[in-house]
């Protein structure tokens, strides 16, 4: 599967929920989507975007909140896996978008490249419900009740490795909501949340 | 010892909303405590790091969280809090029990950071995460209050307003044990 084929069919159905990206699928959600409740974890602390997440599914009961992490963020950052399912929150979907490689730094091969489970990783923390998907066609398809189910949810996709670099926050981003510094950027996200939540 | 009954009704007062961290002995107290309220939910973390970036969610999720762990911790989750709570500029406090403090106040002053070497922080009569803690916060650009006594709970008020004029994260060193009543 390419990031194209996991994050198209998801840009059409995230209608008002919170979508946090880093690393590697930064830009590319981007490409995408440029809605008030996008957020870059980027330009921050690597391994810390599903929990920053799961803050925001906290705070935001009623609102669903899509975290698309990458594999090595997740592996430096496994025990959030149980943070998670301990919290009580039903309205967080976790991607684990596993690509095999430290993209941002030139694809260099996570820890057990090949040969993590993620998904058994997810079910032994106690996700109640866990996705597994290697094809677009299927994932596609499962998309629409993966989003509908409560949750929390934690869908791995195997992706093939892509040619991302860092974020630049500057005026050299395509999208205008990366250009904002980290902290613009959470006060962006903190006003549009203000509403009923 | 500092009255966690005390320390509770200041959090209160601030409306906090969220408690994060790892637990340890000298909050203890206050842990039982926050556990009989309600209105304050308590989220214990798998790492200390993780708690800095769940605040961080929690407020711009519109909550008011605090961070609760020992100086131990503290030193587990720099980049955690680097790149969440004070690069997002965070209005947090987050209270840091002082493991190892009376130990260090009996050997006599601080020492300098200057001064800190592997002979002193391998010492076994000191241990060295109290040395180590407030040159971490200093050279981590983290403002930071002292409560060692009940008289001390003003400078926890000082820590929220600072925390908000300056939208950063402020720490609060606990570095004696909570206790009740």
């Amino acid at each position: 599967m390419t990031k194209d084929d996991v994050l198209r069919p998801l840009a059409r159905r995230r209608g008002e929920a919170v979508v946090v990206t880093t690393m590697g699928a930064v830009r590319p959600w981007a490409a995408l989507s440029d809605h008030p409740l996008d957020f870059a974890s980027a330009d921050s602390a690597m391994g810390h975007a599903a929990d920053f997440a799961l803050g925001v599914a906290l705070a935001q009961p009623r609102r669903q909140v899509i975290c698309l992490n990458g594999d090595g963020s997740m592996l430096m950052s496994l025990g959030t896996l149980v943070t998670i399912t301990a919290s009580g929150a039903t309205n967080l979907v976790l991607f684990v978008l596993q690509n095999d490689t430290y993209e941002v730094t030139g694809n260099q091969p996570v820890p057990g490249a090949g040969r993590v489970d993620f998904a058994g990783m997810a079910r032994a923390a106690g996700f109640p419900r866990v996705h597994a998907f290697a094809d677009a066609t299927a994932y596609a398809a499962a998309l629409p009740s993966i989003l509908e189910d409560p949750g929390p949810v934690c869908v791995t996709v195997k992706v093939e490795p892509g040619a991302e670099g860092p974020l630049g926050r500057g005026p050299e981003e395509a999208a205008a909501y990366l250009r904002p510094s980290l902290a613009q950027s959470a006060r962006q996200l903190r006003r549009a949340l203000a509403g009923p939540g | 010892m500092i009255r966690a009954r005390l320390i509770l009704d200041e959090l209160r007062a601030q409306g906090v909303t969220d408690v994060l961290g790892v637990p340890d002995n000298a909050a203890k107290a206050l842990l039982d405590l926050l556990a009989t309220q309600p209105a304050i939910r308590v989220l214990t973390v798998t790492r200390e790091g993780e708690a800095f970036a769940i605040a961080a969610g929690l407020w711009v999720g519109g909550r008011t969280p605090l961070v609760l762990i020992q100086n131990t911790g503290l030193l587990e989750s720099g980049d955690a809090l680097r790149g969440t709570a004070m690069r997002m500029r965070v209005p947090l406090v987050c209270l840091v029990t002082v493991r190892g403090h009376a130990r260090m106040v009996a050997r006599g002053p601080a020492p300098a950071a200057e001064a800190l070497d592997a002979e002193l922080l391998s010492r076994p009569d000191l241990d060295s995460v109290a040395l180590l803690t407030e040159p971490t916060l200093r050279a981590w650009g983290i403002p930071w209050e002292v409560v060692s006594s009940d008289a001390d709970l003003p400078r926890l008020s000082d820590a929220f307003r600072r925390s908000r004029e300056r939208e950063q994260l402020v720490a609060v060193l606990i570095t004696g044990e909570t206790g009740g009543p």
